[in-house]
């Protein structure tokens, strides 16, 4: 994450240095060319006699290693970048001169500022991160715990690993004690009823009869509706009525409905809650409603398919899910009397039966699958195979914790896919779908459902998490009538418990007396037993020996870690989460720190599933993934790109990932690889035909194919932009930080802005150019957009394009007529320095050729992230020595892992 | 542990005695302050389903002071030089048309945590709180419509509060126990109550106690590190202390008397407004939030009879909807105008009127037909340095957080940035 070498590399390159190794510390020190440039424009005004503005600058020395040399610094740097100097009636700096001395002095700084708060090589005490938190309640519990409440840790630039950035406040210490709480209960009860079995099955042809009695009621609503507006219209016609029918004709411009919105002004007409309109809101506007009847048609025509008796059509949506379901099926658990009762927490799996009709358009195969219809995004989209002859069965496994509490999050739903991403978006598919129908409206039906069924999966399996095991027989039953254990056999369990949570280490006495205080004065304030034990191992999980991960090493000497911490480290690395049995096992006995010992449990843990939890994290953070969820994508404008393929794209990344781990494959594959790891509803969005089914798996691209590897991943394209728009500039700075270790400074304030562009018609690369022409935007963007548009040909989505347009719009977002453009996209270019590619495929083939800047960003990356510290310049010979073991192995994956944790610095502290 | 004890109870005890001067003992809060400079105080009023862009929205081409009055706004005409009216704001991440107070005060995104359906961040009210409730009984009060008031088109939440996690704080619903709470002694047992802190402060003992013994063999940096959960749970301590301090400790005279139970509507609203300047009066607080009715039983309250959010969707047929939207918008400016008469009014210690010292916001996040631009506000008081008397128009897409930080800063609250806030409104400062 701190691509430091690189960065002194190519300073030291600049600065004339020949040898890329230092011994000792580096500096960070502007290269002397630049001092003409000072003597030049800036030391006549800025010296020790002329202190202008009280800036000297004649003294100014060129290494940068104290604080105030760095703000000296800094102040020049803003005042070029802010054009605030040279003055307007000096000499300009020459562009050339400029945009050197721009480029150097913006990456001196942030190699200085990385200098000047470099902490050593110890890690600090770290707290356990709030997904730390989570798995560790997880293995010791037994329980999936929300905890969106706790700070996500994330966002500080580093991995959430470094300790030094993991903060406490009394709120959070306050939540951890009401989490803990929490998830006692839920792991009590959830021990409690392991062998609970709950089923629920929803015959859906029960939506169908739904649809019945709503044309029903159409039907007898409009006769009813038609019935008022004679009567109202009777009574208009009446002669001695004329005079004020005149005036309320007038009042409403002769409106229709209007007029008779008026009924009650009218001597003799009835009311519309006569002919049973009877709601809360204007009863006419209903009795309008119902005699318009809009959908009446596609309600009728649904009643004419073959198959409504034993199931259900997913239909366009035409009616609030209130009144009608056919648009999508939802069901709250525990909650309507659908599925009443309470559920316990636990494991379940969700099937539904299904076929395809054929009346879909062939992409139209796709279920999606979630919780809480409104929130919008889904949880997983599934794939369509069977047919009306022989339909298929889909098993969706699912978690129900017991801790949502609202309607909405226990409302589950499974609907067509892209059907409900955004109103505008059905509105599109309604009119589409219409010029389909014979009957002008609708959408023919894709999709047949059978039955939908919700079962638990009992617990009786599952080994007794150790929290639970360390309790032993302590009862877990709030209303357990057993006589309260005596107070000495309470003590031993709240030992057990903490010994359990504190990961090994003993509680002192002190400690045990406090938490038998707090329970013997919840049974003095009449507390049940088991409730009052319940309160104490709370304060257990919020004690600092659980929130904390401890090397004490009471000198800054660095110390071999002891079996047991390595043990700690070793599986917060790769489980996120604290040592299982085997491994604390192998740690008492003081095995674990042989070589070969720990290299097998590396490798056990790395097979075990719980390592997805570290791939995951690890590339979530790695590779910036929050940007995913920062823009909402254009779906009018991209509409294969709906809501469920975005979550595809999302899975593709980690799932890459994750494949690469698990078949130890080289990360190189990240850079260009001949096969993807995709599914269905990904391979129906690249358009590579053949895959079948929801799972991901590999799969081989055709030798001409812009996919495999990361910048061919919808995903990342859609980083790269804002949902609408690609943005060069954006994807050429995350090419030079995630693949080519090399990072633009952070973008500087005060730019002045290129308004002259707004409004002219003008390509991506005519617009970009303007960069080059100031020295404040050409310093970083010769590096930065040349890569950009070798990027151009994918789409804000991923989709691969040859050509694009721009239309002007005005301050209300308008397109306005006459000023657009359209142009092949000319791809080529040369990176800054470096060789000349004329399309994606060469400027990918010249990234691979980068492999090793590649490797050096994954190394420091998973150093930070296993260290839990700030990768510094004094890591120099442990980042390279991770490198060049993992290029041994042709930079497997695991290799980097193994060479991390076989490396000196994971064993000390 | 008894030495920290110890120490909490006599630095309480120092902290203490500001507030017992304060609360004075004799009529009101600032009588014994003498000529003290009175605090700032801070209130937030919202009234949910917004306003009728035809009469309550003055015309955006006359800016500065010499802008006309909407019919909507003319029964605050008395008061014209004392408020300005704010164009041009929103919250960018709002999407419910049906919530007007949600994310007023917070700026968050809804959706803005993936995976969670509801999400939420602290509204600037609760910010000040932080700083201003230190001196106070009650570090903010949050009134809230009752519980009649259906379809009020405010939005989730329990009141316009939310924490600084995100969660909603429960507000006081009745105007009747808003006055108990503010001015009746608890009748609470002090030796309960006691027991209750007592063992909230056996707990924070215990893990201090596993703090010290871990704390054992750790280095500088470690230290350091283990020193943010001491300060945390001294937090804690802090405020406990803080809540042990106000036992016993007489609640102020109550300047009004108690209101009668069962009001709905217009006089609900009435009671409320006095309620508040009677907290602020007599220094029981120094933030407060009001969730006005504006559902059902107000409307029925002021003659109304339509839904009220059918109310809102006015636009094609206009008629009687269009003029309870306007009825109700005159009925809410008459109230307006009569809080900040009472505002003015009423007398601080050291003979200032209490309207310069509070700075009043009036407003919701939508308007009318669910907009969710151009979010309606009214700003008031003297208590912040806000320029008065202004129709003041703002870049459009301007956050409504920026002119909550500024407010923030005018009332002596130094956040750096609040919920999306790109800066300050340079625009509203006098």
């Amino acid at each position: 994450m701190n691509p430091i070498f690189s960065r002194f590399l190519r300073l030291a390159l600049l600065a004339g240095f020949c040898a890329p190794a230092w011994s000792g510390e580096p500096n960070a020190t502007m290269p002397e060319q630049h001092r003409a440039l000072l003597k030049d424009h800036c030391t006549r005004c800025h010296n020790a006699d002329r202190q202008k503005g009280r800036v000297r600058l004649d003294d100014l020395p060129f290494e940068i290693s104290d604080v105030e040399t760095a703000e000296r610094w800094q102040k020049i740097l803003n005042a070029l970048n802010s054009g605030e100097m040279p003055p307007e009636d000096e000499d300009p700096l020459p562009n050339d001169a400029k945009t050197e001395f721009l480029d150097n002095l913006s990456n001196v700084m942030v190699a200085a500022r990385d200098r000047l708060s470099d902490q050593g090589r110890t890690g600090t005490l770290r707290r356990l991160n709030r997904r730390e938190y989570q798995n560790t309640l997880r293995e010791l519990l037994g329980v999936e715990m929300p905890v969106g409440e706790l700070p996500a840790d994330t966002g500080s630039g580093n991995f959430d690993t470094v300790g030094s950035n993991l903060f406490m406040s009394a709120n959070q210490f306050e939540q951890y004690l009401a989490l803990g709480r929490h998830a006692l209960d839920i792991a009590f009860e959830r021990e409690l009823m392991a062998d609970e079995e709950r089923y629920w099955r929803y015959e859906l042809e029960e939506i169908s009869e739904k649809v019945a009695k709503h044309v029903e009621w159409q039907v007898d609503a409009k006769d009813r509706a038609e019935r008022w507006v004679a009567a109202v219209e009777a009574a208009a016609a009446k002669p001695e009525n004329a005079e004020i029918v005149a005036k309320l004709r007038e009042q409403v411009n002769n409106k229709e409905d209007n007029f008779r919105r008026l009924w009650a002004q009218i001597p003799g007409a009835p009311s519309p809650e006569s002919f049973g309109f009877e709601t809360v809101e204007n009863n006419a506007d209903k009795a309008h409603a119902a005699r318009r009847a809009y959908w009446l048609p596609y309600h009728q025509y649904y009643l004419e398919q073959p198959n409504i008796d034993t199931g259900m059509y997913l239909a366009i949506p035409t009616e609030h899910q209130s009144v009608l379901e056919n648009g999508a099926i939802t069901w709250a658990v525990g909650w309507s009397a659908k599925t009443g009762g309470k559920w316990p927490s636990g494991n379940y799996v969700i099937r539904v039966r299904a076929a395809l009709t054929g009346d879909g358009t062939p992409e139209r195969r796709f279920l999606e699958f979630g919780v809480n219809p409104r929130g919008s995004q889904a949880l997983s989209v599934h794939e369509v195979t069977g047919t009306m002859e022989n339909p298929q069965v889909i098993e969706i496994p699912f978690y129900f914790g017991d801790t949502d509490t609202e309607r909405a999050d226990r409302t589950l739903y499974i609907r067509e896919k892209g059907t409900h991403d955004h109103y505008t978006v059905t509105r599109v598919l309604k009119n589409e779908g219409a010029k389909q129908m014979e009957i002008g409206m609708g959408r023919p039906y894709a999709m047949w459902l059978d039955w939908l069924e919700m079962e638990r999966i009992p617990d009786s399996d599952r080994e007794t998490p150790p929290g639970l095991a360390a309790l032993e027989s302590f009862p877990l039953d709030e209303k357990s009538i057993e006589p309260a254990p005596p107070v000495e056999v309470v003590r031993e369990l709240l030992e057990g418990f903490a010994m359990e949570a504190f990961r090994g280490q003993e509680p002192d006495s002190t400690y045990l007396d406090g938490l038998i205080r707090n329970y013997q004065s919840r049974l003095a304030a009449n507390e049940h037993f088991v409730s009052a034990a319940k309160d104490s191992l709370a304060i257990i999980l919020a004690s600092p020996m659980f929130l904390y991960l401890t090397e004490p090493s009471p000198s800054p000497e660095l110390r071999p870690l002891t079996d047991i911490e390595l043990a700690t480290r070793l599986s917060y690395f790769l489980w996120g989460a604290q040592p299982d049995s085997q491994l604390r096992e192998l740690a008492l006995q003081g095995e674990l720190s042989k070589p070969d010992v720990l290299a097998a449990q590396t490798t056990r843990l790395l097979d075990d599933p719980r390592s997805r939890r570290f791939s995951d994290s690890y590339t979530y953070q790695w590779l910036g993934l929050d940007r995913l969820d920062f823009f909402q994508v254009e779906l009018l404008k991209h509409r294969r790109f709906d809501n469920g393929t975005k979550v595809t794209a999302r899975d593709e990344i980690y799932e890459t990932v994750d494949y690469l781990l698990r078949e130890n494959l080289s990360v190189r594959n990240l850079l260009r690889s001949d096969f993807v790891v995709i599914n269905a509803a990904l391979a129906e969005y690249y358009g590579i035909q053949g895959v079948v089914g929801d799972e991901f798996r590999k799969v081989t691209l055709p030798s001409d194919s812009p996919r495999g590897g990361l910048l061919g991943m919808a995903a990342v394209s859609l980083m790269g932009g804002n949902g609408d728009e690609t943005s060069p500039v954006e994807r050429g700075a995350w090419v030079l930080r995630k693949l080519l270790n090399d990072p633009p400074p952070p973008a500087p304030a005060n730019i002045p802005q290129l308004a002259r562009l707004s409004g002219k018609v003008l390509t991506t690369r005519e617009r970009l150019s303007a960069h080059q022409e100031e020295a404040q935007c050409a310093s970083c963007h010769r590096r930065i957009d040349p890569i950009g548009m070798g990027l151009e040909n994918f789409d804000a989505v991923g989709g691969w394009r040859t050509e694009n347009t721009y239309v002007v719009t005005d301050d209300n977002g308008k397109p306005v007529p006459g000023k657009e453009t359209t142009w092949t996209i000319d791809p080529s270019g040369k990176l800054h320095n470096g060789p000349a590619f004329k399309d994606y495929f060469e400027l990918r083939d010249i990234l691979v050729l980068k492999q090793d800047d590649f490797a050096t960003g994954i190394a420091e990356g998973l150093l930070e992230y296993a260290l839990g510290r700030q990768i510094g310049f004094r890591d120099e010979k442990l980042v390279n020595g991770v490198v060049a073991e993992a290029k041994e192995q042709d930079y497997a994956f695991r290799e980097f892992i193994h060479a991390i944790v076989r490396s000196e610095e994971f064993h000390t502290r | 542990m008894t030495n920290r004890r110890h120490f909490l109870r006599s630095s309480k005890a120092l902290i203490a005695l500001p507030f017992l001067e304060s609360l004075g003992f004799t009529r009101f809060a600032s009588a014994s302050a003498g000529a003290k400079t009175p605090p700032k105080r801070l209130v937030f009023l919202g009234f949910g389903w917004g306003v009728t862009d035809e009469s309550c929205v003055p015309d955006r081409n006359i800016t500065g002071p010499d802008y006309e009055l909407p019919a909507g706004l003319k029964p605050l005409e008395a008061h014209k030089a004392d408020f300005s009216i704010v164009q041009g704001m929103w919250n960018q991440f709002s999407v419910e048309g049906h919530a007007g107070s949600t994310w007023w005060l917070s700026g968050a995104n809804k959706f803005g945590q993936p995976g969670q359906s509801m999400h939420n961040s602290i509204s600037a009210d609760q910010v000040a709180a932080e700083q201003l409730g230190m001196h106070t009984r009650f570090s903010s009060l949050q009134l809230n419509h009752g519980k009649v008031d259906s379809n009020s088109g405010h939005g989730e939440g329990l009141s316009m509060a939310w924490d600084r996690n995100g969660k909603p704080v429960a507000g006081l619903d009745d105007p009747v126990q808003v006055y108990h709470r503010l001015f009746s002694n608890d009748e609470t047992p002090i030796e309960e109550q006691k027991v209750r802190l007592a063992e909230k402060r056996s707990v924070l003992d215990t893990v201090m106690g596993n703090a010290k013994s871990m704390q054992r063999g750790l280095g500088k940096d470690d230290n350091e590190k283990l020193e943010e959960y001491f300060q945390s749970i001294r937090d804690i301590e802090t405020r406990l202390s803080k809540e042990e301090t106000w036992i016993g400790v007489p609640r102020p005279d109550a300047p009004i008397s108690e209101p009668r139970g069962g009001m709905v509507g217009k006089e609900e609203v009435r009671l409320m407004y006095d309620l508040l300047v009677a907290a602020f009066q007599t220094d029981s607080t120094r933030v407060i939030t009001y969730r006005q009715p504006s559902g059902q039983g107000y409307m029925e309250s002021i003659g109304a009879k339509v839904h009220p959010h059918d109310m809102s969707h006015y636009h094609s047929t206009r008629g009687e909807k269009l003029a309870a939207s306007q009825k109700r918008d005159l009925t809410n400016s008459g109230l307006l105008a009569g809080l900040i008469e009472k505002l003015k009014s009423t007398k601080e210690a050291n003979g200032s009127r209490l309207f310069d010292n509070v700075a009043l916001v009036y407003g919701s996040n939508i308007r009318t037909g669910h907009e969710l631009t151009n979010s309606p506000t009214l700003l008031a008081g003297g208590g912040a340095g806000i320029k008065l008397g202004e129709n003041i128009v703002v870049p459009n897409e301007t956050p409504l957080c920026n002119a909550w930080l500024t407010l923030l800063h005018g009332v002596g609250v130094k956040a750096e940035r609040h919920g999306d806030s790109t800066g300050l409104l340079k625009e509203i400062v006098a």
